[in-house]
């Protein structure tokens, strides 16, 4: 990665952190922290369900929350307010809307007008065991965040 | 009188947790109604007696800022009040949504203190 790129993505990485934050303090009504330095790459989701939405235009990428089961069901209960057993439609649909959210904040960052990017519908992804990887050449970074329930990640991934 | 309310999001999570902001704030409203998109916010203000509609911008079939172009051409419904509520609030897009009638911008995500501030004058 390329010292420009580094720093850009360090000041995206603090921007992130303060997003997730305050959407998790303010919105799913839960105490969250920074849980150790970012990792670069991380190995195949187990027993988890992932939130997306892709970036088109000046800056294309991914921002992707990934939350192992037992914490997106904690999240999702705290969300809504009430108490989730399955993964249901609900879990898809707050999962998907966490990871709107961080998109548009994203979006903020990368373009302060905001119509050089365009943000895609959230899409949710679950299962027992899968690996989540770009085909194109991206610069990567993944934030793990510590919940009640255990830990998650926030991924961000744009292209070169 | 309390105003009657339309959430227009396809996010139920968040129809929900926008019913729950304004009850949070105490804000005084009647009836709350909810559409998924665009095409059902125009259907319901055509059906039922809504006094302003909070809408997001990013939808599927119709998103929001189609919706407020849409609205403007039928003459019954164009003057109901539609305030965004989204993730999308760079000011090209609040721009658009505004110069087609739309009376202001709360951006996602929020607290029931915002929610207050922003919209208790409206109510």
């Amino acid at each position: 990665m390329k010292g420009e790129q580094l720093n850009s993505f360090t000041e995206i990485n603090e921007k992130i952190i303060e997003s997730t934050i305050e959407i998790f303090t303010g919105m799913v009504m839960m105490e969250i922290a920074v849980a150790g330095e970012p990792l670069q790459t991380m190995g195949p989701l187990k027993k988890s369900i992932t939130g997306m939405v892709g970036l088109a235009g000046t800056h294309k990428g991914v921002l992707a929350v990934h939350f192992p089961k037992p914490v997106a069901l904690a999240v999702t209960g705290s969300f809504l307010g009430m108490e989730v057993e399955e993964i249901n439609e609900d879990v898809q649909d707050a999962i998907g809307e966490i990871a709107n959210m961080l998109g548009g904040n994203l979006k903020t960052i990368l373009s302060d007008r905001g119509k050089d990017i365009h943000l895609s519908l959230p899409s949710t992804i679950y299962g027992d065991e899968y690996a989540f990887s770009s085909q194109a050449e991206v610069d990567q970074v993944i934030l793990p965040f510590q919940a009640p329930a255990g830990i998650f990640y926030v991924e961000v991934e744009l292209e070169r | 009188m309390a105003k009657n309310v339309l959430l227009v999001d396809d996010s139920s999570t968040m129809r929900k947790i926008i019913s729950r902001s304004l009850r949070q704030a105490g804000l005084d409203f009647g009836e709350i109604y909810e559409a998924g998109d665009g095409q059902e916010a125009l259907a319901m203000l055509e059906k039922e007696s809504i006094d302003i509609v909070l809408s997001d911008i990013n939808m599927p079939n119709m998103n929001g800022i189609e919706f407020l172009r849409e609205k403007s051409n039928r003459p019954a419904i164009k003057d109901i009040p539609v305030f965004m509520i989204s993730t999308e609030t760079g000011e090209d897009i609040i721009g658009e949504a505004k110069s087609l009638g739309a009376i202001g911008a709360l951006k996602k995500p929020f607290t029931p203190e915002k929610v207050n501030e922003v919209l208790g004058p409206l109510m």
